[in-house]
């Protein structure tokens, strides 16, 4: 399979990386055993705008799939975003309090948020999108939000 | 220096960022530094009109960019200006968090009070350039790579 689906639409190309999982708020999530590293995807970068402040809850939180676990102030949002994977936060992107925008430059590298020890990666990846669906899901927003300009 | 100092703003019509990019170069040349600083139209760069390009040629220009996409200073840079310095809009707002801008045609006070942070760090640079630092008071905070 190819590293990238992508999409263009008008002037904008939107990157959806295969090799891991998505919510559908954009919200990406790559297991390494139970170590799951999240970030958001290029079309949640595109979308929202250049990152001005990414916050991550502390190092050693515990968080359920679906709650909030980091806000995102852009230009034109302030975003809490739905953890995609429940556990204990075990690392946050030090990057992101000086750098920001490399959630812009790099969503899916060195633009990820957190690692999150997984309590049951297992059954949160079955309620994940595969990155086929996500490509699919996220064409109808970029169709939608390209519709509402 | 005979030739004013030259500021060109981001052009982003409908975009808050270009709106507080513009209020601030407005603050600057007509309020804080009108005797020393002028205003180059970014629309006329890209047009190429002869005296726009003949401002940037003469003397150092200060931009302001209001996207990563940069186009105040990609333009200047293609007219054959000289950037003294170049500021974006979000990085100013990285400064001062506080001070969040919504608004297009006209900008609530937060991004008022923004767009006047940002006239004050431009006026202190065209102080600098102009041979007038004021010292003691760390008027110029930019955090870009000046001069």
């Amino acid at each position: 399979m190819a590293e990238f689906l992508e999409y263009t639409l008008d002037k904008f190309t939107f990157k959806v990386a295969t090799d891991r999982f998505y919510n559908p708020e954009g919200v990406w999530a790559k297991a390494e055993g139970n170590q799951v590293t999240v970030g958001v995807s290029d079309f949640f970068q595109q979308r929202n705008g250049d990152v001005a402040f990414a916050e991550v809850k502390d190092v050693g939180t515990a968080v359920a799939a679906n709650d909030e676990f980091a806000t995102i102030e852009t230009i034109k949002v302030d975003v809490e975003l739905p953890c995609p994977v429940s556990g204990t936060i075990a690392a946050v992107n030090e990057k992101l309090e000086l750098e920001a925008e490399v959630i812009n430059q790099d969503p899916y590298g060195e633009g990820w948020l957190a690692v999150i020890a997984a309590a049951n990666w297992a059954a949160d990846q079955a309620n994940l999108m595969t990155p086929e669906v996500y490509f699919e899901h996220m064409k109808v927003q970029a169709q939608e939000e390209a519709e509402n300009l | 220096m005979n030739e004013k100092i030259v500021i060109v703003p981001c052009s982003g019509i409908g975009k808050t960022y270009g709106t507080v990019s513009r209020e601030a170069a407005y603050e600057v040349i007509e309020e804080l530094r009108p005797e020393s600083a002028q205003l180059v139209p970014l629309s006329m760069l890209v047009l190429g009109e002869e005296n726009a390009r003949a401002a940037v040629a003469a003397s150092p220009a200060i931009t302001i960019d209001g996207c990563k996409l940069a186009c105040a200073t990609k333009m200047v840079q293609e007219s054959g200006g000289t950037i003294a310095q170049d500021f974006a809009v979000l990085d100013v707002f990285r400064r001062n968090r506080k001070l969040k801008p919504q608004g297009i045609a006209e900008l609530n006070e937060g991004g008022q009070q923004l767009a006047h942070a940002l006239a004050e760090e431009v006026a202190a640079v065209v102080d600098k350039l102009n041979g007038k630092v004021e010292t003691g008071d760390e008027k110029l905070r930019s955090s870009a790579p000046c001069f």
